[in-house]
């Protein structure tokens, strides 16, 4: 089956036709890959579970990492018990999201600029940590990566993979959905209730003003960079030091593999390549507000260098776009430096911790591990609840992995070909056919094109939408799942939000690009008159940066 | 051989085949100079809408680009504009209608038609393909606004539902309704732009279309389809689909490139190019001038993996501007002009040449070259680089196009004056 296809999962409409209401067992607050794998676990174990998301799934820190799968290496000298923890769960998301993974391979290099003692320390780390790590001659990493700086003095082999964030999330939704959890995207949480000390379940706001009640046995906080905020309103003391990073993604691969320095994890030190292009990571920087962060030009530099330390001519590689997402990095002290914060995940049972009952909070961790994480905390709901029901989430695939069949790069253009002439091709940068835009759009009761994009990839390739959104646009409205002008305000606040990503990096060919676009939607349709393209639409409530971009 | 005392290869050098330089090229081959327009690749007008938007937004609207222009090249002295008299404007357009052979224009630089877009809005644009005038909402009547089913570029319903919005907004509504027209498409169920306009060309799927047309439009209506009424028959096949279903019928251009009624315009200009011995070198561009004593000689060109030097008395250098490639900007922000290394006016590195909102007025929006009365690019001193280089289209900064619907008004004009400029000095 095509990634993302996700029959019944009907977004917002589960409770649109329920009563403003709702009871369940378990309910998750937070809609990245930690919650709805949380829901998935939860549901699997037979809680009657339901997941509530400000946003659209997957727009927090999920859908803005640079999809590397971690084999360990990164942590196997600094962070032993993440390094332990990424090779463990490397092994079982192969095993259960196939079809969620590509498996790139990937290397540690010694490229000029790094110590050369590392690569001993690396070695030995690796071997105390399981993750397997395999010295090559260097000449053979450059047979394998021509591309890569020829300069480098010792090459590495590690079990890295590149994930499809999305893919993923919409997979696990699709899976707990069928065993029965309800996943409530733009349900924003407004208050958390509670009975004397014990936590009764949250008021949630739909993006129609709507308030709505849900009641719950156990409540788990999993919303990330944002879980102090939610923990708050429990009356709970949460610390999290949102750590940002910056992401750029080059128009195509530069690696095949993910290529990483062998070095301490300092800024700038890996190339990742997935789906059609590659990502440059990443940047730490510490920041107080999850929502209100900015994209310097320092930091684009930064990377730029970083990019061609690893592939000499990076910088003269054209850019797509530039984005930023924010670590959930736990604490109970402050360190200086975010990097020096664990990776490592922590289940926080606030009865324990602060007196407030029926309340967990799951914090920390990274995307690789995000199983175990949900494993973790329905595990410790299991106590609060007082049963004993053992996770599956380690053996039971993912629908569409059950043949464990990795992703490939070609995967895309094999299931296109098949219905070449059958079908329109919405978006050809991403090969997007108008039965998979139809579809998503019409499980969705007022679908964003930028809901669209994240679910589908629709304008996320060199063009950045210039082709496909004029005709997604009309598209949703034939359809009649929107209004002309909200097409027309969809389209505008698309424009806005893509050029956020775009701009930093206007350079070369992408400006060529850009303005070609402009010419599009400025030049020929006038878009800048359309007769009622007022600002974006209100539900399109969620993360909102001063300047960043999407991810790829 | 004393190269220094041969004659040059060529009269003028014409860098680039968009509007600017086909234009230039055309007139100047027809005065009879020997011309050679080097092209990297076939130039953006087959990427234009083809409508000569002369000024539709100031940013407010502007009814009369010809009255609008004095005052507006008078706020705007560093605009391209502010090189065009508005004598020059009217000759170019006239000179323009005259060169198109079948593919006939209509409109004059006094007043701008309101002719709606793919998305329905009513887009301000003074000099239109005949094939388009009929969608003119300062004057039309109901409109039945119809798609092609296996078209994706063009979305009726869309189009019509905005242009009653947007007409009753300016306080004369026209009426529009969606239709959705299913030819024969040979089993396909996505088809160009380009490929309709080929089968446009067939008979018998004129034929289909007009059948499903009639049985569709009522009382008064005109009928608005996608600009993709042919291509070297255009004319023809709009006149046989008036015919047919006895309604003014009109074209809206599509926004997905290439565009029909660009590649119409591209086409009758270089056919008029080549018949009047014109040549035209394809996939070769300009790697810098050919210098004799600071003076340009000739074009270094580089073509099949070698840099040639190729003589010439003039060059127009009409290679566009940051969509076209004209103007490049690196990875530090800096912009150059790629041709002949001519100097750019544009934000330099350390200034911001982009901003946070889609639709702010970016600063490298106007990057481009400077250039003096006759068009020739000036140094920061004011002085011309070179006395026989001219600069047409995009390449010259100070506007933006996009926002002002200037474009293909401003690489006429310049590209006519380039040429009346080189023309008057050849006597």
């Amino acid at each position: 089956m095509e990634e993302g296809r996700d029959p019944h999962v009907r977004l917002g409409r589960v409770a649109a036709t329920a009563s403003a209401a709702a009871e369940c067992e378990v309910l998750v607050i937070g809609g990245g890959s930690t919650g709805v794998g949380v829901a998935r676990d939860a549901a699997m174990r037979g809680f009657s579970t339901i997941l509530v998301e400000r946003g659209d799934l997957a727009t927090g820190t999920t859908g803005r990492f640079h999809g590397l799968l971690h084999s360990g290496g990164r942590y196997a000298v600094k962070d032993p018990q993440a390094a332990r923890e990424c090779i463990g769960e490397n092994i079982i998301l192969r095993r259960i999201a196939a079809d969620c993974i590509e498996d790139t391979g990937g290397l540690f290099v010694t490229t000029p600029i790094d110590d050369p003692q590392y690569a001993d320390r690396f070695i030995a780390g690796c071997q105390d940590t399981g993750v397997p790590a395999e010295e090559i001659p260097v000449a053979e990493a450059l047979r394998r990566e021509p591309r890569l700086n020829p300069r480098i003095t010792r090459a590495f082999v590690v079990p890295d993979a590149t994930a499809d964030a999305w893919k993923t999330v919409w997979t696990c939704a699709r899976s707990a959905t069928e065993y029965g959890a309800r996943i409530l995207p733009y349900h924003e949480v407004v208050a958390v209730t509670k009975d004397g000390d014990q936590v009764t379940g949250i008021l949630a706001r739909r993006p129609d003003g709507e308030q709505v009640q849900i009641r719950a046995q156990v409540t788990v906080n999993a919303a990330g960079a944002w879980a102090g905020r939610i923990a708050a309103l429990a009356g709970c003391q949460v610390n999290i030091s949102p750590g940002k990073g910056i992401m750029m993604a080059t128009n195509h691969r530069l690696v095949q593999t993910v290529v990483n320095r062998c070095e301490m994890p300092a800024d700038g030190d890996i190339l990742v390549p997935i789906r059609t292009v590659s990502v440059i990571g990443t940047t730490d920087i510490r920041t107080e507000d999850p929502d209100h962060w900015e994209i310097t030009r320092a930091e684009i530099d930064q990377m730029l260098e970083s990019g061609e330390n690893l592939v000499p001519g990076f910088t003269a590689a054209r850019m797509l776009r530039v984005w930023g997402g924010v670590r959930p990095l736990f604490q109970d002290h402050a360190p200086a430096d975010t990097r020096d914060v664990t990776r490592a995940h922590a289940v926080l049972d606030h009865r324990k911790r602060d007196g407030v009952a029926a309340f967990l909070t799951i914090t920390g961790g990274k995307f690789c591990t995000f199983r175990l994480m949900a494993q973790d905390v329905v595990d410790t709901v299991c106590t609060v609840l007082g049963t004993t029901r053992a996770s599956r989430t380690a053996d039971e695939p993912l629908p569409d992995s059950q043949e464990r069949r990795f992703y490939t790069l070609g995967s895309r253009l094999a299931e296109r070909e098949r219905t070449l002439t059958d079908e329109q091709l919405i978006c050809e940068c991403e090969l997007v056919r108008r039965g998979r835009l139809e579809d998503e759009m019409s499980r969705r009761p007022a679908p964003s094109l930028d809901d669209l994009r994240r679910a589908l990839r629709l304008g996320m390739g060199p063009c950045q939408g210039g082709f496909c959104m004029y005709r997604a646009a009309g598209i949703l409205h034939q359809l009649k799942h929107l209004s002309a002008a909200e097409a027309d305000q969809a389209l505008v606040a698309f424009l806005e939000e893509r050029w956020k990503g775009v701009y930093p990096l206007l350079h070369g060919d992408q400006l060529r690009e850009a303005w070609l676009d402009d010419w599009i939607f400025q030049g020929v349709l006038d878009v800048e008159h359309l007769p009622r393209a007022a600002p974006a639409l209100p539900r399109e409530a969620g993360p909102r940066e001063t300047a960043t971009g999407r991810a790829t | 051989m004393n190269d220094q005392l041969s004659a040059p290869a060529v009269d003028v050098i014409v860098l680039g085949a968009g509007m600017a330089g086909l234009v230039a090229a055309v007139r100047l081959a027809e005065a009879g100079l020997r011309v050679t327009t080097v092209a990297k690749g076939y130039g953006s007008l087959r990427l234009s809408p083809a409508t000569i938007d002369i000024l539709g937004y100031r940013p407010d609207p502007v009814d009369s680009p010809a009255q609008a222009l004095p005052d507006f090249a008078a706020a705007h002295p560093e605009h391209p504009y502010a090189r065009i008299s508005p004598a020059t404007l009217a000759e170019a357009v006239q000179w323009l209608k005259e060169h198109v052979g079948t593919y006939a224009y209509v409109g004059d630089p006094d007043t701008n038609m309101l002719l709606p877009t793919a998305l329905g809005v009513p887009r301000p644009s003074a000099v239109v393909p005949e094939t388009m005038a009929a969608g003119d909402l300062r004057s039309a009547g109901p409109l039945v606004i119809a798609g092609i089913g296996v078209l994706k570029d063009f979305h009726p319903a869309l189009v019509a539902e905005n242009l009653e919005a947007a007409t009753a907004a300016r306080g004369r509504a026209v009426k529009a309704r969606p239709v959705l027209l299913n030819p024969p498409a040979n089993g396909q169920a996505d088809v160009g732009a380009m490929a309709l306009a080929r089968r446009f060309e067939d008979a018998a799927f004129r034929r289909a279309v007009a059948a499903e047309l009639r049985a569709a439009v009522a009382g008064e209506e005109a009928i608005g389809l996608p600009a993709v009424l042919g291509l070297d028959q255009a004319r023809s096949v709009w006149t046989e689909l008036q015919q047919a279903t006895g309604r003014p019928v009109f074209e809206i251009p599509t926004p997905v490139p290439p565009s029909v009624p660009g590649m119409r315009l591209a086409r009758a200009l270089q056919d008029r190019l080549r018949r009047a011995g014109g040549r035209f070198v394809l996939g070769a561009e300009a790697a810098g001038p050919e210098l004799r004593h600071s003076e340009l000689v000739g074009v270094r060109i580089r073509a099949a993996a070698r840099v040639t030097p190729r003589t010439c008395r003039w060059v127009v250098l009409a290679t566009g501007g940051l969509s076209a490639g004209g103007i490049e900007v690196d990875v530090s922000g800096t912009a150059s002009e790629r041709a002949l290394g001519l100097p750019v006016h544009a934000p330099g590195p350390g200034e911001a040449g982009f901003l946070p909102g889609y639709l702010s007025d970016h600063p490298m929006e106007t990057a481009g070259l400077r250039v003096d009365s006759s068009l020739r690019p000036v140094g920061p001193d004011g002085e011309p680089v070179y006395e026989n280089v001219y600069a047409a289209g995009a390449v010259i900064g100070g506007a933006r196009p996009w926002r002002e619907k200037s474009g293909d008004g401003i690489s006429l004009s310049t590209g006519y004056l380039a040429a009346e400029a080189i023309l008057k000095e050849a006597g």
